[in-house]
């Protein structure tokens, strides 16, 4: 229900409205020409008069309106103010294009409390609704769907049709369609009927699309496909991914299964993608023994290992090094994540993603790829050797970060294809004569270590490798399967190799403690069931993502439980319901 | 800070937009006053409840001193740029007049007058006592003529003025055009800044009264800031209590989007959309429903079936900008019966949607 504008609202309105209806409080249409001081004016008569409604428009009933030129501190004023009153929804108006209004109104978005009820208000595309339920509105304006029946115009999720001036109709199996042979020979209220129904099928379906993706952990890849419904939806997705990286980030989680589909350019920037280039630029740490960094080219089946290539890079390596195999820093190049370590082929995304290989990289991908590989190559000491053996796509994107590099730099494909047996023969030649020239000494293989410290930075950041896996720790168990790591006769953690990831026990949670990283401070000193929600969350790391292992700790900082978190640690500490922590081991 | 004061600042905003929308345009007007008038056209109209010609006369003023002075003028309205910089002397008035009136003769009547200035014509500093009372004297000595209709706004409307005018005029049918706009002061102040209350309206209504002097109640449909449906509803409110304050004939005057206004700002970002000539028809239709019959209800939608005017898909605006110009003449609503076009229902989706989305259902909008 949407009180009218001017004639001031009176109570004898509200009477009509159902107990559970929400309440749209009135501002005005937008008026962009009148500037932010207009949109302030607005928003804060909606609070005065809710404030002077009291008992009529219950505040958890009100739904503020946001004008999309309102300046972001006063934004976050009022809505502190409107908080206060008990107000938890707010709505935003979208014009429908990619005008600078819609852009302003997507920015407040980011910025409203993460758990008010959403509105996108306007025009929305159907095809834009799998967009606007990726950025977190609960409820979306199908008012588009009535506005085009109105003109005779059918929805179709790319397109549309008019009715009265197609010659030839698209066949359609629809319910509200299909009982119809000729829609053109209805009559015009008949006709808008149908279209209605069949309109509002087609938003029904994009979001049950959305719903069933987003637990399925495809909704980005949806939202990616449906950039080709329209230059403004995609143009749409090129600003959130810009603009709004951090906020579509935080709710992006860190862990998945099935497939991970990157198709093209609208993948480059994704939080999933961009986020593990991050993490491998910031948290990743090479072994100080590596003295040798070998580039090799990804493949498509994951994790690399596992595959027919890797599988002969391998060969060529041990017959190449022998003994000295643990000197080698094995580095895979791949678009769009940039470099994945050897240890970290089995982390989420690099163990699930999939896209097109044909060996043609555009100047984007070779842009991203020779960035993440320089900023890589600095971390390793610059008398070690990298040895390229790589060639196409790849090859350029070594050449392009050349410049950038320190170390000195063996190519090893020329021209052929890297599984090529010239390829191979010469990529064993080369480490044979490296194992010489850098005199590597024989040592002990120690992959299983390298992977746990590896995925221990990575999720837990630096230093938490160190802690968890010191030197006196021992180790067993296979890389494919499961790797634990006990210290002083206790576990610490186990890598499970399906999800790449490190899981702690209670004892590991204590030792990575004293980092002050992924904790969430529970209220209260012993976790009762299996999991910590979010009204008992005195506080939680802002860096933890859904899908985290975090530690719960007591308000004195005593280790309660470790387990998988379920929302962000800014929800944790904003949500008032919701299941914030998985526990997995607590303290008894 | 209380809704008043908020209130206030939505207005002075509005105040500041409305003049920086103007900006120079003023000052761009002719200097040089001249003998011709603005404008001067005949048209058919009804007079009493007989059908004659109505002469429009619209003198070449200074303009309107609101628009002209700090206040900014109404936001919908730039029609005193008709006018000139410099004030025409009270000789060239009169020769505007003589000029426009050529355009009757021949002419056996029943004739109406209408005397416009794009401002007030009460205003002695627009024109002048010495030009008022000339102009009236001719008038009131040209058998032909049979009603005169002027423009001012309530201020300018005094016992005085009033005893002036039936003096020159004897009894003719005299009417004073004064835009009420809207009956609602909110939106008279935030969204249109009109500069007057409705209460100094009822006022001007009742000192026109006491000389046997009608008003014509201009009413606006759809102010800038309203949704289609609160305008419709703003405009038909505004009717009734123009009735209940005693005017003899309403004016309805859909907005236009007029140059160096807020509105063609407005209009010119896709956030303001004329009225449909549905929403006019629809009032009008009302109007003559709910008001007694012995007040004419007249409209004469300006740019009619234009991007700047009312107007609906473009299909039918025609027909329906004719049947609105025969009912202003006849006043049967019958003439307003039978009209129909398939953006009825695109109209009737505008009037709900927009009103909870607050989303300006603009031309862009109607295509695709």
């Amino acid at each position: 229900m949407a009180l009218p504008s001017f004639p001031t609202y009176n109570d004898s309105l509200l009477d009509s409205v159902g107990n559970d209806d929400g309440i749209l409080l009135p501002s005005l249409p937008s008026a962009s020409a009148l500037g932010p001081d207009f949109a302030t004016a607005l928003i804060r008569q909606q609070l005065a008069l809710l404030r002077d409604s009291k008992e009529a428009i219950p505040g958890s009933r009100a739904i503020v309106r946001i004008p999309s030129q309102l300046d972001s501190s006063v934004l976050a004023d009022t809505l502190r103010e409107f908080g206060e009153l008990g107000v938890r929804s707010a709505a935003l108006l979208f014009e429908g294009g990619i005008g600078p209004n819609d852009r302003d109104s997507l920015m407040l978005r980011a910025r409203l409390p993460r758990n008010w009820l959403t509105l996108a208000l306007g025009r929305i595309e159907a095809y834009a609704v799998p967009f606007f339920y990726y950025l977190g509105f609960d409820i979306i304006d199908v008012g588009r769907a009535l506005g085009a029946a109105a003109q005779a115009i059918r929805l179709w999720p790319r397109g549309y049709e008019r009715v009265l001036h197609t010659e030839v109709l698209r066949y359609c199996p629809c319910h509200a369609c299909s009982p119809h042979e000729d829609l053109s020979a209805l009559s015009r209220d008949a006709l808008e009927d149908v279209l209605i129904a069949h309109n509002i099928g087609v938003y029904r379906s994009f979001l049950s699309e959305s719903t069933s993706s987003a637990r399925s952990g495809q909704l980005r890849y949806l939202v990616e496909s449906m950039t080709h419904s329209s230059p403004a939806s995609t143009a749409m997705l090129r600003i959130v991914d810009r603009e709004l990286y951090d906020y579509a980030e935080e709710f992006t989680s860190t862990c998945g299964t099935g497939v991970l589909a990157l198709i093209g350019p609208e993948s480059y920037n994704s939080p999933v993608v961009r986020r593990f280039r991050e993490y491998v630029a910031s948290r990743y740490s090479p072994p100080v023994y590596k003295r040798l960094i070998l580039i090799l080219p990804c493949s498509a089946r994951k994790p690399y290992s596992d595959s027919k290539s890797h599988k002969l890079f391998r060969q060529a390596i041990d017959a190449g090094l022998g003994p000295s195999r643990f000197a080698d820093a094995e580095t895979i190049l791949t678009s769009p994540l940039g470099v994945v370590p050897r240890e970290l082929e089995r982390m989420y995304p690099a163990s699930v993603y999939d896209l097109p290989v044909t060996g043609d990289w555009d100047a984007e991908e070779i842009g991203i790829a020779a960035n993440a590989l320089a900023m890589h190559l600095a971390k390793f000491d610059k008398t070690a050797v990298v040895v390229a053996h790589v060639s196409e796509g790849y090859e350029e994107a070594v050449k392009a970060a050349e410049s950038r590099i320190e170390q000195s730099i063996v190519y090893t494909t020329s021209g052929h294809p890297a599984t090529s047996s010239e390829s191979l023969r010469s990529l064993q030649e080369t480490l044979e004569e490296l194992t010489d020239v850098l005199s590597l000494k024989a040592g002990q293989d120690s992959e299983n270590k390298e992977i746990l410290r590896a995925t221990a930075d990575f999720q837990f950041g630096s230093g938490a490798g160190p802690a968890l896996i010191p030197d006196s720790a021992s180790v067993w168990g296979k890389p494919y399967r499961t790797i634990v790591c006990r210290v002083e006769g206790e576990q610490t953690c186990a890598f499970v190799a399906s999800a790449g990831s490190l899981s702690l026990t209670l004892a590991g949670a204590r030792r990575i403690a004293p980092l002050n990283r992924y904790w969430v401070r529970f209220d209260g000193r012993k976790i009762k069931g299996g999991s910590v929600f979010s009204v008992a969350v005195l506080g939680a790391d802002p860096n933890i993502r859904p899908g985290d292992e975090v530690v719960v700790i007591s308000p004195d900082d005593e280790v309660l439980g470790v387990g998988r978190s379920e929302m962000s640690g800014i929800e944790m500490c904003e949500f008032e319901k919701g299941r914030a922590v998985s526990v997995r081991h607590k303290v008894d | 800070m209380s809704i008043e004061s908020l209130t206030e600042e939505l207005h002075r905003l509005v105040i500041e937009e409305t003049k920086s929308a103007r900006g120079g345009s003023i000052q761009k007007r002719p200097l040089k006053p001249s003998g011709m008038p603005a404008a001067a056209w005949i048209a058919d109209a009804r007079i009493s409840s007989e059908i004659g010609k109505a002469l429009s006369i619209v003198f070449s003023t200074v303009g309107c001193a609101y628009a002209r002075s700090a206040a900014g003028g109404c936001t919908m309205c730039s029609y005193l740029l008709d006018g000139t910089q410099r004030s025409p002397s009270p000789e060239e008035l009169v020769q505007q007049f003589m000029n426009a009136m050529s355009k009757i003769e021949g002419e056996n009547g029943p004739v109406s007058v209408k005397l416009y200035t794009s401002g007030s014509f009460l205003d002695p500093g627009e024109v002048p006592v010495s030009a008022r009372a000339a102009i009236l004297e001719r008038l009131g000595n040209d058998s032909r003529v049979r009603q005169v209709i002027l423009e001012s706004r309530p201020e300018y409307v005094s016992h005085e003025t009033m005893v002036e005018l039936r003096q020159a005029l004897g009894d003719l049918e005299v009417e004073l055009g004064i835009g009420l706009e809207s009956s609602n002061d909110l939106i008279r102040s935030v969204c249109i800044n009109k500069g007057f209350s409705s209460e100094d309206f009822r006022k001007a209504v009742e000192i026109a009264k006491a000389h046997e002097i009608g008003v014509r109640a201009y009413v606006l449909v759809k102010p800038p800031f309203l949704t289609e449906r609160d305008a419709l509803l703003d405009a038909k409110q505004t009717i009734d209590a123009a009735e209940a304050m005693g005017v003899t004939t309403v004016s309805i005057n859909p907005v236009n989007v007029q140059r160096y206004t807020l509105v063609e700002r407005m209009w010119s970002r896709g956030e303001y959309r004329p009225p449909w000539l549905w929403t006019v028809l629809d009032v009008l239709r009302n109007s003559r429903k709910s008001v007694r019959d012995s007040i004419n209800i007249v409209c004469d939608p300006v740019a009619a079936g234009k991007l700047r005017g009312a107007h609906n898909c473009g299909v039918c605006d025609e027909a329906i900008s004719q049947a609105i110009r025969k009912f202003s003449l006849v006043q049967d609503e019958s003439v307003l019966e039978g009209l129909d076009c398939d953006c009825l229902s695109v109209w009737r989706h505008v009037l709900e949607h927009e009103d909870f989305s607050l989303l300006v259902h603009n031309h862009g909008y109607a295509g695709q």
